[in-house]
């Protein structure tokens, strides 16, 4: 008997792929496994570092042009110890499962920056300012100021090193619970001009 | 010829009063800015220690007006007390440095130190 080969489905092809036993050993199936992981895995989270660099920030004139430049003014950019934190030592999570609920919140952002254009230019920006710093001020209240903790404790701070007037505030807003962003709010940003310190009449 | 010289009538004394206000009147030439005095001075964290009219661990604004009034040097020694990191004592009879303001423009500083000895 002539037996014509049948053509298979491309459903049927896949389905053969993923669940029929390969003629392959169980080492070669095993390595394979491991290194396309080892590249998929490191392509990924390679990928994504990349998207926590300066360079990536401000390839967008959104950030390049407003935030960036007053960011350079500040002691975050450039200070007599030579440490610098750059724009995701304050914004991104460093844990891995917080970072990549951040990174996915991120793509609403790059629906701002491709579809809405809602702060493509620098007074589209300002009047947007304020609800903008507002978001970052609340995440950070929500987070205990998790990202400024990074690199700031507590512990290692010597308030015999810090000035009378920053040690009396200090001791203060930890004695009242107060988390960092509370009161350190335009520390690398200009403040909104909406925006009111407590008390000031 | 009656209309062109009430025409140079007017102009005249226009100027003149203008001239005369500007005389008198110092600050016209250069408005305070007091929403830009305000933005200044929340960037530089004034309001940490000084509010306008109360005192908090720094005196009230309103109380150093007050103190400076009438003072012809008034305004270049506020500029240097906010610029220069002078000493200051606090509450607890401990000394420090006063912090200095966060700018660099001598026209937005000027405009910060008039707005406080304006209140």
């Amino acid at each position: 008997m002539d037996e014509s080969p049948v053509k298979q489905s491309l459903v049927g092809r896949l389905r053969d792929f993923f669940f029929r036993p390969s003629s392959l050993s169980l080492i070669a199936v095993v390595a394979i496994g491991m290194v396309s992981g080892l590249v998929f895995w490191g392509g990924f989270n390679t990928g994504m570092e990349a998207t926590n660099s300066l360079a990536f920030c401000v390839s967008c004139h959104e950030m390049r042009d407003t935030v960036f430049q007053e960011y350079k003014e500040t002691i975050h950019y450039k200070n007599r110890s030579g440490v610098r934190a750059i724009c995701s030592d304050c914004h991104v999570p460093r844990d891995w499962g917080h970072k990549f609920v951040r990174k996915v919140q991120a793509s609403q952002e790059l629906y701002v920056k491709f579809v809405t254009g809602a702060i493509d230019t620098p007074e589209k920006f300002e009047s947007k300012r304020m609800e903008l710093a507002q978001h970052v001020w609340q995440t950070m209240k929500e987070s205990d100021s998790r990202e400024c903790r990074n690199c700031h404790s507590w512990e290692a701070m010597d308030p015999k090193k810090q000035h009378p007037r920053g040690r009396n505030k200090m001791a203060q807003g930890q004695k009242e619970g107060k988390t960092c962003i509370d009161c350190h709010k335009g520390v690398a940003h200009l403040l909104p001009k909406e925006f009111k310190e407590d008390e000031e009449e | 010829m009656k209309a062109g010289l009430e025409i140079r009538r007017t102009t005249i004394i226009a100027v003149a009063t203008l001239a005369a206000a500007t005389m008198l009147n110092p600050l016209e030439a250069a408005a305070l800015d007091a929403d830009a005095a305000r933005a200044l001075a929340r960037q530089s964290n004034c309001f940490k220690c000084h509010a306008i009219d109360k005192k908090k661990d720094g005196p009230a604004w309103k109380e150093v007006a007050r103190k400076f009034k009438g003072k012809p040097d008034a305004e270049a020694k506020l500029t240097k007390h906010i610029t220069s990191g002078a000493k200051v004592k606090l509450e607890d009879g401990t000394e420090d440095e006063h912090p200095i303001v966060k700018s660099k423009d001598a026209a937005a500083i000027r405009n910060l130190v008039d707005w406080i000895l304006s209140l």
